[in-house]
C-alpha cells in the first residue's frame, strides 16, 4: 500500500478509536449528573456546572485524537 | 386582516416561507458536492458550485512588520481587542445610575462572570481571581465568535510574496494564541500560589523530601526499623511530588489543544459541511459552533480559576 493511502486509513483509525472512550465517559457523566439531580433538584446549578467541567475534561481526550488525525490527513 | 396561523403570521406567509425554504434545500442538494455525486453534472451555472476546501494548519503570513511575520490570526486577535476595548470606552463615556439597555447588557456579563469566580473560588479569592479570568473569558469569547460572522473568512489579500491569502482567520485557529494565554494562566497561577502560601512552602508541594531525610537521620541514630519505613514513604512522597510538577506542567498542553483542537474542529467541520450541501446544512452546525465557543471560554476561564484555588488553599497539616 502507498503512504497516501495509510496516512488516510491511520487517520480515521485515530479519530474513530480514540472516540471510544470519551463518548462513553461523557455518558457515564451525565448518568452521574441525572441520578444526583433526580436524588435532589434543588441542588441543580452545582452539578450542572461541576457536570459542563467534567465534560469539558473528557472531551478534551476527543480532541487530542482529532488533533492527531487532521495533523496526518493536512500536514503530514 | 390576515388570519391568525402559525406564530401569529397569516397562512399565506408561511406557505411562502416553507417554499423558499424548500427551494433552497433543493439549489443547494443538487449544486454541493454531494449532489455532484447523486445525479452527476447538471450544468449549473459556475457561480453555485462550492470549490473543495483546503484548510490549511499554519496561518498564512500577510505582512512582514519589522521582521516579524503578521499572519492573519494576529489580525484578527487585534480586531477582536479593537472589538472589546471600543466597546468598553464607547459604554463608559456616561455611565448612568439608572442604566442604559448596552450597559445594563454588560454590567450583567461581567456580574455573572463575579458571580461564577465566587462561587468556585470564595469571595476574596474570587475578587481577586476576577481579572485575569474574566480577561481570559472574554478574549476567547470574542475571538471564537468574531470568526463566525458571515464573509470573516472571505476577504482576501494578495501579499509581498503574490499568494492570495485570507486577511483575518478566527484567532483562536493558530496554535501560538491558544499557547499563548496557557501560559498566562500557567504563570498567574503559580504567582497566586506562592504569593498566597510563600516561596518555599509552595515549592515543598513538589520538592517533597522532608520526611526521606527525616528518615536517614533517624536510621543514624539507631531507630532502624521506624527508619527504614520512613524511607520508603519518604521515596514515595518524593515521587509524588515530582509526578504533581509534570502535571503542572503537562496542563500548559493539555490547555493549549483543547483549546485549538475544539477551534480548529469546528472551522473545518464547517467547511465541509457547506462544501457538502451549500446552504441548508451548515445552519444546525452554526448553532453548535456559536455553544462551542462560549463553552470552550467558560472551560478555559473555569479550569484557571480552578488550579488557582487549589494553589493557594492553605497547606494541609501532614499527620507527623
Amino acid at each position: 500500500m502507498e503512504a497516501e493511502t495509510i496516512k488516510l486509513l491511520a487517520a480515521g483509525l485515530a479519530m474513530g478509536l480514540g472516540a471510544i472512550g470519551p463518548g462513553i465517559g461523557i455518558g457515564i457523566l451525565g448518568l452521574g449528573a441525572m441520578n444526583a439531580l433526580g436524588r435532589n433538584p434543588e441542588a441543580r446549578g452545582p452539578i450542572m456546572t461541576n457536570m459542563i467541567l467534567a465534560i469539558a475534561f473528557a472531551e478534551a481526550i476527543a480532541i487530542y485524537a482529532l488533533v492527531v488525525a487532521v495533523v496526518l490527513i493536512f500536514v503530514a | 386582516m390576515p388570519k391568525r396561523g402559525f406564530l401569529g403570521r397569516s397562512s399565506p406567509i408561511l406557505i411562502g416561507v416553507l417554499l423558499v425554504i424548500l427551494v433552497l434545500f433543493l439549489v443547494s442538494l443538487l449544486s454541493g458536492a454531494l449532489g455532484s455525486s447523486l445525479f452527476g453534472d447538471l450544468g449549473l451555472p459556475s457561480w453555485l458550485s462550492v470549490p473543495q476546501p483546503h484548510p490549511e494548519l499554519p496561518a498564512g503570513v500577510v505582512f512582514h512588520l519589522l521582521g516579524f511575520p503578521i499572519t492573519n490570526s494576529i489580525i484578527a486577535a487585534w480586531l477582536s481587542i479593537i472589538v472589546l476595548v471600543g466597546v468598553s470606552y464607547a459604554v463608559t463615556r456616561r455611565l448612568k445610575l439608572i442604566p442604559t439597555r448596552v450597559q445594563s447588557m454588560l454590567e450583567s456579563a461581567l456580574g455573572w462572570l463575579l458571580n461564577f469566580c465566587q462561587d468556585v473560588a470564595g469571595k476574596e479569592n474570587g475578587r481577586r481571581f476576577f481579572p485575569v479570568v474574566a480577561t481570559i473569558f472574554l478574549f476567547v469569547i470574542t475571538n471564537a465568535w468574531l470568526s463566525l460572522i458571515p464573509g470573516f473568512g472571505s476577504i482576501l489579500i494578495t501579499n509581498a510574496e503574490g499568494e492570495v491569502v485570507e486577511l483575518f482567520r478566527g484567532a483562536n485557529t493558530d496554535i501560538n494564541l491558544p499557547l499563548a494565554l496557557a501560559l498566562i494562566s500557567f504563570i498567574f497561577v503559580e504567582y497566586w500560589g506562592i504569593k498566597s502560601v510563600g516561596l518555599f512552602r509552595y515549592l515543598r508541594k513538589f520538592i517533597n523530601t522532608g520526611r526521606f531525610f527525616g528518615a536517614i537521620g533517624q536510621i543514624f541514630r539507631g531507630k532502624v526499623k521506624a527508619g527504614l519505613v520512613g524511607l520508603s514513604n519518604g521515596v514515595i512522597d518524593i515521587f509524588v511530588g515530582a509526578l504533581e510538577a509534570l502535571s503542572e506542567l503537562v496542563r500548559i498542553v493539555s490547555f493549549t489543544f483543547r483549546l485549538f483542537g475544539n477551534m480548529t474542529g469546528g472551522e473545518i467541520l464547517l467547511l465541509m459541511m457547506l462544501f457538502l450541501v451549500p446552504f441548508i446544512l451548515a445552519i444546525p452546525f452554526y448553532g453548535l459552533e456559536l455553544l462551542i465557543g462560549f463553552v470552550q471560554a467558560l472551560i478555559f476561564a473555569g479550569l484557571t480559576l480552578v488550579f488557582a484555588t487549589i494553589a493557594v488553599a492553605p497547606h494541609t497539616v501532614e499527620a507527623a
